[in-house]
């Protein structure tokens, strides 16, 4: 599972650090962005593995960001986690359009989140 | 009178007879005289009795004409009495209309009565404001005449053919611009033959209502997302420790701090939050005494001078020193001015500038403190919801984090507190003015007088 690549992206820049440092100990490369616009030039030029993004963040949002990144050719499948305060933002059509594999609610835990990157990268490198 | 003719003849019959029998042994015996002697005293019997059963029969019928002339008099009595009860009848009757009516029209939701032919009957005024006619001149028309909105018609028609009482929640109507939802409920009258003779319909505006609501599954949802913030870093961090993913002691001190950190943020939001729920319930403790707003300013930019020099951003003070004394709570007027000094910095860009200045109004008796800043500046449309709970300038959020709270704070303590005002001007691009004005502590003195 070693030298994996993800990108983290949240306007708390404690949640970016704690949550990068938790990928980072168990053998991840992490980049990292504190806002959706800065994330999306992340994204086309590193093409991570996997996505962890906070839902609401200044410029654009999570979903506005997935929307666009779902439409750029080469970085169109990367699978993406998202992070949220809210519970209730986003209905289950919209989250089978944008393929969102998981919707983790904070606070949330480090150990789990790991576990779900995990995851869903196993799956993805299935299908 | 009559009747006593008759006596009287009767009683001269009689006499002649007895003349004649009296006159009888004074001669020999005359039978044509006793012949005439007895048919006169025949005639007289005969007479008498004839006259007798006349009297009788005029008696009878004279008794009767006295018992159908009480009967009569019984029958009018009795009429005169009917009549009194109806008119007392149709007083109450008309008093009953009256108490209706006043029910009707002083109720604030809209009322509308129909017929069995759904024609308007009785409609009250806020019945067509709601609706679109003028309830005075629309009654018996038709109501599919009347209202513009064919849903209700159709309910009401339903409703009285049906029989039942008809609830039907939230129906919109368009007034004005403004869309308005009223509950609406229709009942059916019937008459004594237990047939349908008509319908109420009361429609409820529960506008108001369902925008309270709204506003507060908002604040709910948004308060939710706030504190969940700093306490997702705490949860994250604290487990990050427990788990000894922080190897060494400057990596754990830095985690400890960072949960320090959001737990006073989780404080401070909670603060602000229960402050402005305190205040809006009047259940704040006013510590009100004459202090000095430029001093409170002065104090103000002291401690929001380090976290302007974070964004290389320079505040002026311009405050002229003079008597401005005000009655007011001396912490809760520096949480206003560090609110309004912060949100100016927060919101200007690195290198720009935030002056703030108090000045006495002699004229309008109040102390006005004003900060202006050189920032990204509000839309116009969003300028008059900037005072409101958990407002947020959509276009700006992307400068600055924020919970929405500090202004409403600031309106709250400035307006419900201390009775003061206050007013925001701005332009995108070049910057806001924020401030508030306080009336003079001499001003309220004189007004006590």
């Amino acid at each position: 599972m070693g030298n994996k690549k993800v990108l983290v992206i949240d306007d708390e820049i404690h949640i970016v650090q704690v949550v990068a440092m938790k990928l980072r100990n168990n053998g991840f490369e992490v980049v990292t962005a504190d806002n959706g616009s800065d994330a999306y030039t992340l994204c086309c030029e590193e093409k991570p593995d996997i996505i962890i993004a906070d839902y609401q963040m200044p410029g654009l949002t999570g979903i506005e960001l997935i929307e666009k990144i779902r439409g750029t050719p080469g970085i169109e499948n990367i699978p993406v986690i998202i992070l949220t305060a809210r519970g209730f933002a986003i209905d289950d059509e919209q989250r089978e359009k944008l393929n969102i594999a998981e919707f983790l609610s904070k606070p949330f835990s480090p150990k789990e989140l790991l576990a779900h990157v995990e995851n869903v990268l196993q799956s993805s490198a299935v299908s | 009178m009559t009747l006593n003719k008759y006596y009287i003849f009767a009683a001269i019959a009689g006499l002649m007879v007895l003349l004649i029998v009296a006159a009888m042994p004074l001669g020999g015996t005359n039978w044509p005289e006793i012949l005439a002697c007895f048919a006169a005293l025949f005639a007289g019997g005969w007479l008498g009795r004839q006259l007798f059963a006349e009297g009788k029969s005029q008696l009878e019928q004279i008794e009767n004409l006295k018992n159908d002339y009480k009967n009569q008099q019984d029958k009018a009595s009795k009429c005169i009495r009917e009549n009194k009860d109806l008119r007392l009848q149709v007083q109450l009757l008309k008093r009953q209309k009256r108490n209706t009516e006043a029910v009707v029209y002083s109720i604030s939701d809209a009322v509308i009565v129909t017929d069995a032919n759904d024609r308007l009957l009785m409609a009250n005024e806020p019945a067509g404001v709601l609706l679109g006619f003028d309830a005075k001149e629309a009654i018996l028309k038709p109501l599919e005449e009347l209202v513009m909105k064919k849903e209700l018609v159709k309910l009401i028609a339903n409703s009285r053919t049906s029989r039942i009482r008809h609830v039907k929640h939230e129906l919109q109507f368009e007034a004005g611009d403004n869309t308005l939802t009223c509950n609406c409920i229709i009942s059916s009258i019937l008459d004594d033959d237990n047939e349908v003779c008509g319908a109420v319909t009361v429609l409820h505006d529960i506008t108001r209502e369902k925008e309270i609501s709204q506003m507060k599954n908002d604040f709910v949802s948004h308060v939710s997302h706030e504190l969940k913030t700093p306490l997702a870093s705490i949860t994250a961090y604290s487990e990050m420790l427990v788990d000894d993913e922080a190897t060494d002691e400057k990596t754990r001190k830095e985690f400890y701090s960072i949960i320090q950190g959001q737990a006073q943020r989780l404080n401070r939001l909670i603060e602000d939050i229960l402050s402005i729920s305190r205040i809006e319930s009047g259940l704040v403790k006013v510590n009100r005494e004459p202090v000095s707003t430029a001093l409170i300013v002065r104090d103000a930019v002291e401690m929001i001078k380090s976290y302007a020099a974070e964004k290389d951003i320079t505040v002026e003070d311009q405050t002229a020193v003079v008597f401005d004394q005000v009655n007011a709570d001396k912490d809760m007027i520096s949480q206003v001015v560090i609110n309004l000094l912060s949100n100016a910095v927060k919101y200007t860009p690195k290198g720009g500038k935030v002056s703030v200045n108090s000045e006495v109004d002699e004229s309008q008796q109040v102390v006005r403190v004003t900060v202006t800043d050189t920032g990204v500046g509000i839309p116009s449309e969003d300028l008059s919801c900037v005072f409101d709970k958990f407002y947020r300038v959509k276009a700006n959020s992307k400068y600055a984090k924020g919970t929405g709270l500090g202004l409403s704070l600031v309106k709250q303590i400035v307006e419900k507190v201390h009775g003061g005002r206050v007013f925001v001007t701005s332009e995108v691009g070049k910057g806001s003015s924020f401030g508030f004005e306080l009336p003079l502590a001499a001003a309220e003195k004189t007004l006590v007088k």
